[in-house]
C-alpha cells in the first residue's frame, strides 16, 4: 500500500508524506504607516510555551501546543489539530533588520508589531 | 525535551517501519495497538513510540518481541471508524527503548532519545551521489518520471540519512532491511546498506521487467495463433467447409462404432480418430490419417459369405461355364466336400498351369460362382516391387496398402476367391523380390497373421481361396510352387474346340454382334475349317476371335440392308476371312534324308518340330548345333550322335558319312528350346543321314534317349500328341513308359492315331526308317 499509493502520483516531496520539521502555525503579514504586523494563528497554545526571536530581517516562533484532558474517560474519536512542537520563520519583505515593536496574545492570535531598524541595503 | 530517559506508550508495527520526519498513514486494530494509541492520544503532546515487531505474525507481542531501535512519534490526525482507527503520524526521532513499564493492556516504554546522525567526509558524499544515481535508475525502470524526482530529492534534502530514509519508505524493502537503516548509527553506514538494497532490488526489477515482456510476447503470439485460427474457421464456414470435416470425423466415428473389429484394430482405429480431431484439415497428416482409419474400418475383419456347399449345383455351373477339364473339376468338387465335413478347413492354394486360351482365368470366375464366393482377380505379371504385394510403411508419402490387402477390401469380405495371374512372370530386381513375399501370403501356417505394412496390424488371409494361373512352372522358384497344388490345364483337341465352339463361341459372338441363330448359321464343318485352316494354338482365344470376325462380316451384310439368313458354306471363308494361315499341308509330304518330326512342348501348347541334319564335306567329325538350343538339348544331341556311331554293325551305315561333320539345326532358329525330349528324334534325324534314307513323313516321335540306347519318358505327352494330330500326323512314336498317359486323351483323337511304343532307340528307328523295318538287324 505503502508504496503504491507513492509510486501511483503525488510522488515524493509533493506529498505531505515528508516535513521537515513541526507543525507550523499560519501567518498574516500587514504593512501599515508605522510598521509591520504579524499575526500568528496560534489558538490553544499558553503563552509561556510561546517564542519569539529576530534575528536579521526574519521573524522566528516556536513552541509547544498542548492538549489537555477535558472530559472524564475521554475516548479520542477524531484529531485534526496538530499538536506538540512548532516552528515557523518568516522573512521580513523590508530587507533590513527588524525590531519588535509590540507583542500580544489576544483571542487565541499572536499578534507581533515591527519596526525596520535600518534602511534596506 | 532532550531528557536522560522518557516513558511512552508503544504501538507495535507490522512488516513496516517509521523513519523520522516522515508521514505514515496507520490502520490500527489490535487491541493493545488500539489502548496505546488512545493512551498517546490523552497525552498533551500525542507522542507515542513506535517499534516494529520481529514477527510480523506476532498477533500480542510484549516488550521482547520488539526490535530496540524505534521512532518516537506524534499522531497527527486520527479517526475512528467502526472499532478501528485510522492515524496519521509523523515520524520526530530515533529512540532506544530501554525497559518495558507496563506490558499490559499496552505497552509502555522507557526510552532514549537517540542524536541525529552528523558524520560527514568525502567518503559519504561519493556513496550519496553513488546512492541517487542507483535510485534514479531503479525509478526508472519502474516510473520513468521518477528521474526528476530524485533531482530534487537531492536538491531540497541536504541530510543524506533523510534521503536515505525517504528512500526506503519508496522501495518496498523487506522488514530487517528497513530496520537495519534506521538502526544505523552513522551516515555513512546508512548510505552503504541502502546501496547494496539498492543494486539488489535493481537487479529483482529488471529480471521482472524481463518476465513481465517474455510473458507478454508469449502471450501475443499465442494471441496471433487464435486469431488466425479465428479468422480460419470464419472463412471455413463461409466456405461451407467446417461442417463438411467436422462430419466426416464424426461420419467415421459412427461407422467405427457400428462395425465389429478385433480389440487391437479397434484400439489402433480409436487412438488415430483421436489424433485426426486434433490435426488440422490443411495438415498432411490429415488425409493420410483418415485414409488410414478408413481402411481399418472398410477391412473385412470378420465379414465371411457362406460358401454354397450344394455339389450337385456346383458341378453344374462349372460344367455350363467350361467343357471337360475333369481334374480341376474334380478337385473342386472334393474341396466343397471337405468344407462340408470341416467349416474349419483351410482354403486350398491352387495353381492352374496350362497354355494361353485354355480358360484358367474364367474356371476361377466359374470357381468363385459355384462356391458362391465373391472373385478379385490381380495380375502378378511383371510385378517387380515387394512393396506392391505388401504395402508401403506408413511413414512414407502416398503409401498405400499392398494389393492383396486392397483386393480383400474390395471384395468386402474375408474368404473371397483371389486369382493371382501370371505367378510364372514375377519380376524381381534391387527393390525386392516380389516371390518371396508371396511365400508368407500363400503358405496357410502363416498367411492367418499376414502383415501389410502399411496396415501393420495382423489380418487373417486363411479363409482366402488363392488361385493361381502360370504357362509354365520353370520360372516360379522351387519354394514357391512348393506351397501350391498344380493343376494342368491341357490345350484342346480340334474335336474339343469344335465342341467348346459350338457350345460357348458361336453363340457369344453371335450375341456380341447382334445376330440371332436364324440370322446366321454356321456349321460344323466350317468351324472345323476355322480350327485347322485359320487358326493354330492350344487354348480357343483366336477362334473365338475368327468367328467373331465371320459374325461381324454378316452382321455388315445385315446392317447394309439384307434380310435373308445366312448359312456359311466352307467355300465362302477365303471371301470373308482371306486365305487359309495354316494348311495341313505344312506336314512335310517328302522329307529328305536327315529330317525328323519330333514333338516339343512350349508354353502355348504342343508343337510338331523338324530337326534338320545335314553332312558336312570336311576332313573333322565335329558336330555343329544350332536353333538357340540349351545345354540339355545339346548334350542330348551328343549323345544320340554317339549312339548311333556306336553302333556300325547293326545299323547300315554309309561309311563315308561317317568321316564327316554334322551340322543340326532345330527351327525355328529365333525360339529357345531346351530339354532331352527331343532325344529320339535327334538320333533318328542323325541315323538317316547315315544311312542317307528319309524317315517315314506320317510319323512323328518324342523321348529322351540314353547313351545305351534305352528311351525314357518325357513329360507333356497330352500337348504333343494333340499337336501331332492338329498337324495331321497320324503316327506317333513314344516312351514306353508313357503309355498310361494316353487316358487323357479324347477318345476320339486316340481313336485316330497309331501309337508305337518304344523301350529302345533301335525300336523307334525301326518304326521311323521304312527300310530298317525289312531289315530288322537291330536288337
Amino acid at each position: 500500500m505503502k508504496q503504491d499509493e507513492l509510486l501511483g502520483h503525488n510522488f515524493l516531496l509533493s506529498t505531505p508524506r515528508f516535513q521537515r520539521s513541526l507543525w507550523e502555525p499560519s501567518v498574516d503579514v500587514y504593512q501599515g504607516q508605522e510598521g509591520w504586523l504579524v499575526k500568528f494563528d496560534l489558538a490553544g497554545v499558553r503563552l509561556e510555551d510561546l517564542e519569539l526571536t529576530v534575528r536579521g530581517c526574519q521573524l522566528c516562533v516556536r513552541g509547544v501546543r498542548r492538549d489537555w484532558k477535558i472530559l472524564q474517560g475521554q475516548r479520542a474519536w477524531s484529531i485534526e489539530i496538530a499538536y506538540n512542537e512548532f516552528a515557523r520563520t518568516i522573512e521580513m519583505p523590508c530587507g533590513g533588520a527588524i525590531e519588535i515593536t509590540s507583542s500580544e496574545y489576544r483571542d487565541g492570535m499572536l499578534l507581533v508589531v515591527i519596526c525596520e531598524t535600518e534602511a534596506p541595503r | 525535551m532532550n531528557v536522560e530517559t522518557m516513558s511512552l506508550p508503544v504501538l507495535p508495527l507490522k512488516n513496516t517501519v517509521l523513519f523520522p520526519n516522515l508521514m505514515m498513514p496507520l490502520a490500527v486494530g489490535r487491541d493493545i495497538s488500539l489502548r496505546a494509541v488512545e493512551e498517546a492520544a490523552d497525552r498533551e503532546d500525542k507522542n507515542l513510540l513506535l517499534i516494529s515487531q520481529k514477527d510480523p505474525d506476532q498477533e500480542d507481542p510484549v516488550f521482547t518481541d520488539l526490535f530496540h531501535i524505534g521512532t518516537r512519534g506524534v499522531i497527527k490526525k486520527l479517526e475512528r471508524s467502526e472499532d478501528r482507527l485510522q492515524l496519521v503520524v509523523h515520524g520526530l526521532e530515533r529512540v532506544e527503548a530501554i525497559e518495558a513499564e507496563q506490558e499490559h493492556p499496552f505497552i509502555i516504554a522507557r526510552f532514549r532519545s537517540l542524536p541525529p546522525l552528523e558524520d560527514s567526509g568525502a567518503e559519504i558524499d561519493a556513496l550519496r551521489q553513488s546512492v541517487l544515481e542507483q535510485a534514479s535508475r531503479l525509478f526508472e525502470l519502474i516510473n520513468p518520471q521518477a528521474r526528476q524526482a530524485i533531482s530534487r530529492l537531492d536538491r531540497e534534502l541536504r541530510d543524506p540519512a533523510q534521503q536515505v530514509y525517504l528512500l526506503a519508505s519508496l522501495l518496498t524493502l523487506d522488514l530487517e532491511k528497513e530496520q537495519s537503516l534506521l538502526a544505523a548509527p552513522t551516515r555513512l553506514e546508512a548510505l552503504r546498506l541502502m546501496h547494496a538494497f539498492l543494486a539488489h532490488e535493481r537487479q529483482v526489477a529488471e529480471l521482472r521487467q524481463q518476465i513481465a515482456s517474455q510473458a507478454q510476447s508469449e502471450m501475443s503470439r499465442q494471441q496471433r495463433e487464435y486469431m488466425l485460427r479465428q479468422q480460419m474457421r470464419a472463412i471455413q464456414d463461409e466456405l461451407g467447409e467446417r461442417d463438411g470435416e467436422r462430419s466426416e470425423i464424426f461420419d467415421l466415428r459412427q461407422r467405427l462404432e457400428e462395425t465389429r473389429l478385433p480389440e487391437e484394430a479397434h484400439l489402433e482405429a480409436e487412438r488415430e480418430l483421436t489424433r485426426l480431431e486434433r490435426i488440422p484439415v490443411a495438415a498432411p497428416d490429415y488425409q493420410l490419417t483418415r485414409s488410414y482409419v478408413e481402411l481399418l474400418i472398410e477391412l473385412p475383419w470378420n465379414k465371411l459369405t457362406d460358401d454354397n456347399l450344394d455339389i450337385v449345383h456346383a458341378r453344374r455351373v462349372l460344367d455350363d461355364d467350361h467343357y471337360d477339364l475333369n481334374e480341376v473339376k474334380d478337385r473342386i468338387i472334393e474341396q466343397l466336400a471337405v468344407l462340408k465335413l470341416n467349416p474349419e478347413a483351410k482354403a486350398p492354394i491352387l495353381c492352374f498351369v496350362g497354355p494361353p486360351g485354355v480358360g484358367k482365368t474364367s474356371l476361377g470366375q466359374s470357381i468363385a460362382r459355384s462356391l458362391g464366393r465373391k472373385f478379385e482377380r490381380m495380375s502378378l505379371g511383371g510385378l517387380h516391387d515387394e512393396a506392391e504385394l505388401r504395402g508401403h510403411r506408413r511413414t512414407y508419402i502416398g503409401a498405400m496398402p499392398g494389393r492383396i490387402i486392397q483386393a480383400v477390401r474390395r471384395a468386402g469380405v474375408r474368404n473371397p476367391l483371389l486369382m493371382l495371374d501370371e505367378i510364372d512372370k514375377l519380376g524381381r530386381d534391387f527393390r525386392g523380390d516380389p516371390a518371396s513375399a508371396m511365400l508368407e501370403i500363400l503358405d496357410p501356417a502363416q498367411n492367418n497373421e499376414f502383415r501389410d505394412n502399411y496396415l501393420n496390424l495382423p489380418f487373417d488371409l486363411s479363409r482366402v481361396f488363392f488361385i493361381t494361373t502360370a504357362n509354365t512352372l520353370d520360372t516360379i522358384p522351387r519354394p514357391l510352387l512348393d506351397r501350391m497344388e498344380v493343376l494342368r490345364l491341357s490345350g484342346y483337341s480340334d474335336e474339343e474346340k469344335l465342341f467348346i465352339a459350338r457350345q460357348y463361341l458361336v453363340d457369344r459372338q453371335r450375341r456380341d454382334t447382334g445376330l440371332t441363330a436364324e440370322q446366321l448359321e454356321i456349321p460344323d464343318e466350317v468351324i472345323l475349317r476355322v480350327i485347322r485352316r485359320y487358326t493354330r494354338e492350344a487354348g480357343v482365344r483366336e477362334l473365338e476371335r475368327t468367328l467373331g470376325r465371320l459374325c461381324r462380316k454378316v452382321a455388315t451384310r445385315f446392317a447394309r440392308g439384307e434380310t435373308d439368313p445366312v448359312r456359311i458354306d466352307p467355300e465362302d471363308l477365303g471371301q470373308l476371312l482371306g486365305p487359309e494361315r495354316f494348311f495341313e499341308e505344312d506336314v512335310r509330304q517328302q522329307m529328305a534324308p536327315g529330317v525328323a518330326a519330333g514333338l516339343a512342348y512350349t508354353a502355348t501348347g504342343g508343337q510338331v518340330l523338324y530337326i534338320e541334319a545335314v553332312l558336312l564335306p570336311s576332313s573333322s567329325r565335329e558336330l555343329t548345333l544350332t536353333g538357340q538350343l540349351g545345354d540339355v538339348m545339346r548334350e542330348s544331341a551328343r549323345a544320340a550322335l554317339s549312339f548311333i556311331r556306336s553302333q556300325p554293325g547293326r545299323l547300315p551305315l554309309i561309311k563315308e558319312n561317317l568321316d564327316m561333320g554334322i551340322h543340326i539345326h532345330v527351327p525355328a532358329g529365333a525360339t529357345p528350346k531346351d530339354g532331352p525330349s527331343a532325344g529320339v528324334a535327334l538320333a533318328t534325324a542323325i541315323a538317316s543321314l547315315y544311312i542317307g534314307k528319309p524317315m517315314r513323313s506320317d510319323t512323328a516321335m518324342t523321348g529322351e534317349i540314353t547313351l545305351s540306347g534305352l528311351v525314357l519318358p518325357v513329360g507333356g505327352i497330352k500337348e504333343k500328341v494333340l499337336a501331332a494330330h492338329r498337324a495331321g500326323l497320324r503316327r506317333l512314336i513314344l516312351p514306353r513308359q508313357n503309355e498310361q498317359d494316353l487316358v487323357d486323351l479324347p477318345p476320339a483323337v486316340r481313336e485316330e492315331m497309331e501309337f508305337i511304343f518304344a523301350g529302345h532307340v533301335g525300336e523307334a528307328l525301326a518304326a521311323a526308317l521304312p527300310d530298317l523295318e525289312e531289315q530288322q538287324s537291330v536288337a
